[in-house]
């Protein structure tokens, strides 16, 4: 069978990057003029990879077993983040019996070396016996890749001999791919490939598919939910916990929007081109210029600008009062923001919110498509701040801050808070963080952070990082080789 | 692997070298792997030094690795490992691509002769075995490098044979063994977690004895200590729970040592004494439970003796999870029957979640208790068991300094064996 959507890669989109620094001006004269070009770190900390986020983006579609074709390890996420995470709960709300499945086909050195596919056979066997799945999800890794074992192959054998059934390989061996944002792709693909395959569903009048990560909490989804309402607009949101039937759907809805620059966006110009189905690809809206961005982008897509900027109106009315409570704390101090590309451009502009200056933010990618993003971010942060394109990298985070001395740390704080400065995250599983009511939440947060950072100022006299005090001495960009520009 | 399985709480051998190498304070893993393999081959080992999986080293290979090799990527990581981060040993741990390119990663390691710290390699390519391969397999490549002995000191042990991020409760667990120890007038290198982690693998090899927790594992190491240097290992199967274990363990010992009779006479009664004074306040509390224990061989050993010899319960199922080799297994069904109740339990190998909870569904009614890891609590809901969250995996509680073991550890146990949320 031909596959409607061929397996892509983010790295050739023009202008990507996983290793680059520079000054925000620097970074946008680059890419406008054409000239941006990756670089290379000679050293690197640890990241995540693409079948992760494969992985992520697929196990929880409800009647569905994923098999994953590794050894043990490459189970470990989502095995524990279906109890850890509870993402069921924190995503439809629903605190009874877990109902994703997981299996590792347990890959050892024999079948590494006598091929693998018997054993995966033998999985996918036992997954249909123990819960008569409607979709197998078949998951490569890099040892299964490396030796060749074709999964394509198995699961067509497999759906021959199983008609009830839907078999889905998913190619997304770790090494596939730099920006690891392409496992999302990939799994978008794979449930269009194999399940909804050339189907034309009749439009559906009213339907609007809303493509989502699995970081999004019940309580964001909540909030767009009622955004989204106010303005008469309904959403599905996808593909979290969706059936069989809401996936076959995807082709008939009107319009597709999304809610991060890295998820979601080449299916949607996909369907576009198939479907006609007219998309938008804003941001997060996490802050109130990222928030107005947001839905008056969808907005202008669905026709209901007019009922958007009443809603604007009076939902910024609403928080305006405490949040000029909240910046009288927080107007003119400094921070440095440390995370995923479309949550740390939306932490940019909610401290633009409470008057806080931007010095520096580490963003796993840059590419062309998000020099706008990052130039919106100048007219209030200036031209001057640093853009470390960094999937983490502490060791680089935290020569940094050292050297930048900000007020306060956005992000991931295991290292930040051994140094003693306030830190706080906006990242939360469980209390809204989307649209203006989420900007009060943040807000709270930052100025909590400020408020009482006892914790941390006294933790760091009492403890170590695990860097070199020559480290910081160096230039945090020593370990990237810089192309000839 | 034997088998597919669904939901392993076992990984691969690659998540064994880190929980190792990863909780050596001060030494550096190294990952020759690709993307990934540092997040999810690090998944529970705690790190604490390193502050996260973000905080290992890797050369994160991508496909340009697995087709021309990564010799040149893992040359400069290690290059920019010793000179960006604090530490005293470097691992070099391979993941399953850079396992299955050949690369030759002792002659990159070879060019850093002069290096001022040891840089050890170690294949633990995820394919190569599991947890269990890769905690046996880096332990004993960090021993051989390190242990050296100049005299040897009668008073020191050696102990191992715990992964150390499978002990939910590690850091109060090795605190619990010191303590209870120091009371003899012994030292004890337990490698892990304290910062003079180095320096106990350096000086392993003048202990005077090593005493091996793990039923089957860790072999090749007490034969290591063995030849090099003459040590002798006391196989304790399980971990030392409760009063009736810690006095058996510290009688062996003493008399592997030849200690004091009296001291460790007099330690003994002390310590049970505490215990049962915390017991005796227990009167009207108490009711007996009839459990099934899911954990690994170690865990499931130590609990089992606990709550069977000294806190009254009856046992009647244990499912083991960790790989044990069918080799050891009657040893372990032998300790199980040498329980001191009446009723013997039913022992059980398995990993796979769904076959675990079939298992526990025999026992529908007639069990009381389930004491488990996270992913048993859904079972035990559906049987209206009471759960007791106590073996790896947990993910639901933080665990600072509170042990399981020992003397003061039987009793946070206790604590949560009948503190119903």
């Amino acid at each position: 069978m031909a596959k409607e959507i061929l397996d892509k890669i983010r790295d050739t989109r023009p202008g990507f990057a996983d290793a680059q620094a520079g000054t925000a001006e620097t970074l946008r004269n680059q890419a406008r003029q054409g000239c941006f070009k990756n670089a290379h770190r000679t050293f690197q900390q640890g990241i995540q990879c693409v079948q992760l986020n494969s992985v992520n983006t697929l196990y929880s579609i409800q009647d569905s077993v994923m098999i994953i074709h590794a050894p043990y390890g490459c189970s470990a996420c989502a095995s524990r983040g279906i109890i850890n995470l509870d993402v069921k709960k924190h995503h439809i709300g629903d605190t009874s019996d877990i109902s994703s499945h997981l299996m590792s086909t347990a890959l050892g050195e024999k079948e590494v070396i006598l091929g693998g596919e018997k054993r995966l056979e033998d999985t996918a066997r036992q997954a249909i016996d123990r819960y008569h799945p409607k979709i197998l999800f078949i998951v490569s890794s890099c040892a299964s890749a490396i030796i060749g074992d074709d999964i394509d192959a198995v699961a067509e054998r497999l759906q021959a001999e199983f008609p009830e059934q839907v078999f889905v390989p998913v190619h997304c061996e770790g090494f596939k791919s730099r920006n690891h944002a392409t496992g999302y792709d990939l799994a978008l693909s794979a449930i269009h490939n194999y399940i909804i395959k050339d189907a034309k569903p009749e439009k559906k009048k009213g339907l609007i598919n809303l493509f989502a990560t699995h970081s999004l909490s019940m309580k964001d989804q909540e909030e767009m939910k009622r955004l989204l309402k106010l303005i008469g607009l309904e959403v599905r949101i996808l593909p979290y916990f969706a059936t069989y039937e809401e996936l076959l759907e995807i082709p008939a809805a009107e319009y597709n929007v999304s809610v991060c620059q890295i998820f979601g966006d080449e299916y949607m110009e996909f369907l576009h081109q198939k479907y006609g189905t007219p998309y938008t690809v804003s941001c997060m809206p996490i802050g109130i210029k990222s928030t107005d961005f947001w839905l008056r982008s969808i907005a202008k897509l669905c026709g209901k600008e007019k009922e958007a900027e009443e809603v604007i109106a009076k939902e910024r009315a609403a928080v305006q009062e405490e949040i000029a409570v909240i910046r009288k704390k927080t107007e003119g101090l400094t921070a440095c923001i440390t995370a995923g590309t479309g949550r740390g451009l939306a932490a940019a502009t909610i401290i633009e919110d409470y008057g806080i200056k931007l010095l520096c933010i580490h963003t796993p990618y840059y590419e062309e498509s998000y020099v706008d993003a990052f130039e919106r971010l100048e007219e209030h942060h200036g031209s001057e701040y640093i853009i470390n394109v960094a999937d983490m990298q502490p060791f680089e985070q935290i020569n940094l801050l050292k050297k930048l001395k900000p007020d306060l740390f956005i992000g991931m704080a295991n290292w930040a808070s051994r140094l003693g400065i306030p830190t706080t995250h906006i990242l939360d599983g469980k209390r809204p963080t989307f649209g203006y009511r989420g900007v009060l939440y943040l807000g709270r947060k930052l100025e909590d952070a400020l408020d009482n950072n006892n914790f941390n100022r006294k933790l760091k006299d009492y403890t170590e990082l695990p860097f070199r005090d020559e480290w910081y001495d160096e230039d945090a960009f020593k370990y990237i080789e810089f192309p000839e520009v | 692997m034997k088998k597919c399985t669904e939901r392993p709480r076992n990984l691969c051998s690659l998540n064994g070298a880190i929980s190792v190498a990863a909780n050596i304070y001060k030494c550096i893993p190294i990952l020759h792997a690709s993307p990934g393999c540092s997040n999810q081959a690090s998944q529970g080992t705690h790190m604490y030094y390193l502050g996260g999986y973000h905080g290992l080293v890797s050369t994160n290979a991508y496909e340009r690795e697995v087709v021309f090799g990564g010799s040149k990527r893992l040359q400069e990581t290690i290059q920019g490992s010793l000179e960006v981060m604090k530490g005293e040993l470097f691992t070099v741990i391979t993941g399953c691509s850079m396992g299955i390119n050949g690369d030759d990663i002792d002659s990159v390691i070879r060019e850093f002769e002069d290096s001022p710290y040891p840089i050890i390699g170690i294949d633990t390519a995820g394919f190569k075995g599991d947890t269990y391969f890769g905690y046996q397999a880096t332990l004993l490549a960090i021993v051989k490098t390190l242990a050296r002995k100049t005299k040897t000191d009668p008073r020191r042990v050696n102990v191992y044979g715990q992964v150390p991020h499978t002990d939910e409760t590690l850091r109060g667990d090795i605190e619990e063994l010191d303590r209870i120890f120091a009371r003899i007038g012994v030292k004890l290198n337990t490698f892990f977690i304290k910062t003079d982690g180095i320096e106990q693998l350096k000086n392993s090899g003048n202990a005077a004895l090593n005493i091996n927790l793990s039923p089957w594992m860790n072999r090749n190491l007490d034969s290591y200590y063995e030849h090099q240097f003459g040590i002798p290992t006391l196989h304790y199967p399980g971990l030392p729970i409760g009063p009736t274990a810690v006095e058996d363990l510290l009688r062996q010992v003493a008399e592997a040592l030849d200690l004091d009779r009296d001291l460790v006479e007099s330690v003994i009664q002390d310590e049970k004494q505490y215990v049962y004074h915390y017991f005796d306040s227990m009167m009207g509390t108490f009711e007996r439970l009839r459990y099934i224990l899911v954990g690994e061989s170690n865990t499931v050993l130590g609990y089992a003796r606990y709550l069977t010899n000294d806190a009254g319960h009856i046992p009647l199922a244990v499912i083991i999870t960790d790989s044990v080799s069918d080799k050891f297994k009657p040893d372990i069904e032998a300790e199980i029957h040498k329980l001191e109740c009446d009723r013997k339990a039913d022992v059980y190998y398995e990993d796979d979640v769904y076959l675990i909870e079939q298992i526990v569904g025999k026992y529908k009614d007639r069990a009381t208790a389930l004491i488990g890891g996270s992913y048993d609590k859904v079972i035990a809901k559906h049987l209206n068991l009471f759960f007791v969250l106590a073996t790896y995996p947990c993910f639901e509680k933080q665990t600072l300094n509170r042990s399981h073991i020992g003397i003061r550890g039987c009793l946070t146990l206790t604590e949560d064996l009948y503190n119903h949320y």
